[in-house]
């Protein structure tokens, strides 16, 4: 299909049957001939001159650029392109010095530096370096073509409500692995920094250990199939050894919106009273947990909380640790003592066919009335009646 | 009057319905009715062997893991009152025996039944008393115990 059509531009066929302008007369003798007729339609006819003409682009897709539709224009011209020659005086070659030793030379010459300023202008100047020749090596890659706009990642040209969305590369879903797999560095904090949702962090790691366990069994991997795809869509990169290492693939923190916070509600609170989403949360539903802690990154908020505090980073990259290692310590103590209440009340005895699994539990929770809501053991008596229509149930407590 | 320690079959909500047997284990009179109300719960006893969380019925056929048969006990309460003369009933003393409150009724007497069944006391067993002197005071009962059972 030519790009951009538009269907007042599509014509009904010429000819058109029903049942009363079909002719009467059947035909005299059977066609007996049955290849398919070569007619030349108009629409066929179309089609041929745009796949000889401006389709022709598709059949071989830029190397490092999607293949998409929109990306170009009715005679077959990349539309970025043009856009961009236009503007290339406006690229910014200038504020790197490509000439270390004149940089350096001048940096000595300088007397208000200190060595120190000197070692860490030498070194932006090499990041810098290395982020050029690694913007040159990308552009390079996909054939000096600029970069993709939004507007050229719609691959279906009728639906412009669909956006192409980047995947993650090949380098990036390694990185992550090696994050959490090798380093251990807990989901979260990955996910944080690397700019990926929690969830898909896991789902990549996951993937990859599959990945690599098939590796070592020497099972075949679909390698063509996964290339030829990443090819065609959009990536997010992982480029080490940049000013950039890190593109960020999507919001990490958004709030979930649960089920019980669509409902609108009316909720009298008085003035003096301070109502924060602590009681919003309460008042949605007793059980629902208030957005600070729903939220998928709570550290992010807190960072951005001790930002205006007006800490500076290294007081904030202290407090970071300090939270982690509280955390830590909490996990490691509730571990402690689920251990150790297992290793008090839990005794498996193995039998013939089956284990029986012992539970010591105290008999005393029936309390005096022996109804505790904690006792172990079915209950004894009549049954509750506070359902019962007439029957008002009086708490006896007041959360 | 005799205090037994029994089961009882408990059919309230949650509890045994048909096909679906489900047991306190109790204290009662001896002569009150099975059901009735007793003198003290101690626990449960669910005689249906069940497949433990996270565990499939193929992993049981494959033979990765067991079922259980769950039993909740208060082990110092059955303890106490096995002391001062409860009478259990057959099956509430096998089950107490596999923790080794009671002399199993049925199963032989001998080091490796000892062993076994000590494997699997919990510490309300063991008498409270001060942590020095108690400790020396087991070792050397232990010694002797090994020395004694070959013999």
């Amino acid at each position: 299909m030519p790009p951009r059509i538009s269907p007042s531009r599509l014509t009904k066929p010429s000819t058109c049957e029903c049942f009363r302008s079909r002719p009467q007369n059947p035909p005299a003798a059977r066609n007996f001939h049955a290849s398919a007729r070569h007619e030349v339609t108009r629409l066929r006819r179309g089609m041929y001159d745009w796949l000889k003409g401006p389709g022709k682009v598709f059949r071989k897709p830029l190397r490092g650029s999607t293949n998409y539709l929109s990306a170009y224009n009715k005679t077959g011209d990349l539309v970025r392109v043009r856009k961009d020659n236009r503007d290339d005086r406006t690229k910014p070659s200038e504020g790197i010095e490509e000439d270390e030793t004149a940089a350096s030379e001048r940096d000595l010459n300088d007397q208000s530096l200190t060595d120190d300023d000197r070692d860490i202008r030498a070194r932006e100047r090499e990041m810098a370096r290395q982020t050029r020749k690694a913007e040159d090596v990308e552009t390079e890659a996909r054939g000096g073509v600029p970069r993709e706009r939004s507007v050229d990642m719609r691959p279906y040209p009728l639906n412009q409500h669909f956006t192409s969305q980047p995947v993650l590369s090949e380098a990036l879903r390694e990185q992550l692995y090696v994050q959490v797999a090798v380093e251990e560095r807990d989901l979260s904090s990955v996910a944080a920094s690397f700019g990926v949702d929690i969830r898909r962090v896991a789902a990549a790691v996951r993937l990859k250990t599959i990945e690599k366990q098939w590796e070592d069994e020497g099972k075949p991997l679909a390698k063509p199939y996964s290339d030829a795809i990443l090819s065609m869509l959009p990536t997010t990169p992982f480029q080490p050894e940049t000013a950039n290492p890190i593109t960020p693939h999507e919001p990490i923190n958004d709030l979930p919106v649960h089920p019980h916070t669509r409902q609108q509600l009316f909720y009298p609170a008085s003035e003096s009273r301070q109502f924060t989403r602590e009681d919003a949360a309460k008042v949605f539903s007793a059980k629902l947990l208030p957005a600070d802690q729903r939220i998928p990154l709570p550290m992010l908020v807190d960072l951005e909380k001790w930002k205006l505090e007006g800490l500076d980073r290294q007081q904030r990259q202290a407090r970071q640790v300090q939270k982690d290692r509280d955390a830590r310590e909490e996990a490691a103590a509730k571990e402690t003592a689920r251990v150790e209440w297992e290793e008090r009340t839990q005794r498996v005895v193995k039998g013939r066919r089956w284990d029986f699994a012992f539970q010591d539990i105290s008999a005393e929770k029936v309390g005096r009335d022996g109804w505790g809501r904690e006792a172990v053991g079915y209950r004894y008596g009549m049954p509750h009646v506070d359902r019962k229509r007439g029957v008002i149930k009086i708490p006896t407590s007041v959360a | 009057m005799v205090l037994k320690l029994r089961l009882a079959r408990i059919s309230t909500p949650g509890g045994a319905k048909r096909h679906h047997p489900r047991y306190n284990i109790v204290l009662a009179h001896a002569r009150t009715a099975r059901d009735s109300l007793p003198l003290e719960v101690l626990g449960t006893y669910n005689p249906i062997p069940s497949t433990p969380a996270g565990v499939t019925e193929e992993d049981v056929r494959a033979g990765r893991a067991r079922k259980v048969k769950e039993i909740k006990v208060d082990v110092s309460r059955a303890k106490y009152w096995l002391g001062v003369g409860a009478q259990p009933s057959d099956t509430v003393w096998r089950v107490l025996s596999m923790i080794g409150l009671l002399e199993p009724k049925y199963l032989p007497t001998g080091p490796q039944t000892e062993k076994a069944l000590k494997a699997v006391r919990f510490p309300t067993h063991l008498p409270a008393a001060p942590a020095s002197a108690s400790t020396t005071a087991n070792a050397s009962a232990e010694v002797q115990g090994s020395r004694t059972t070959p013999a």
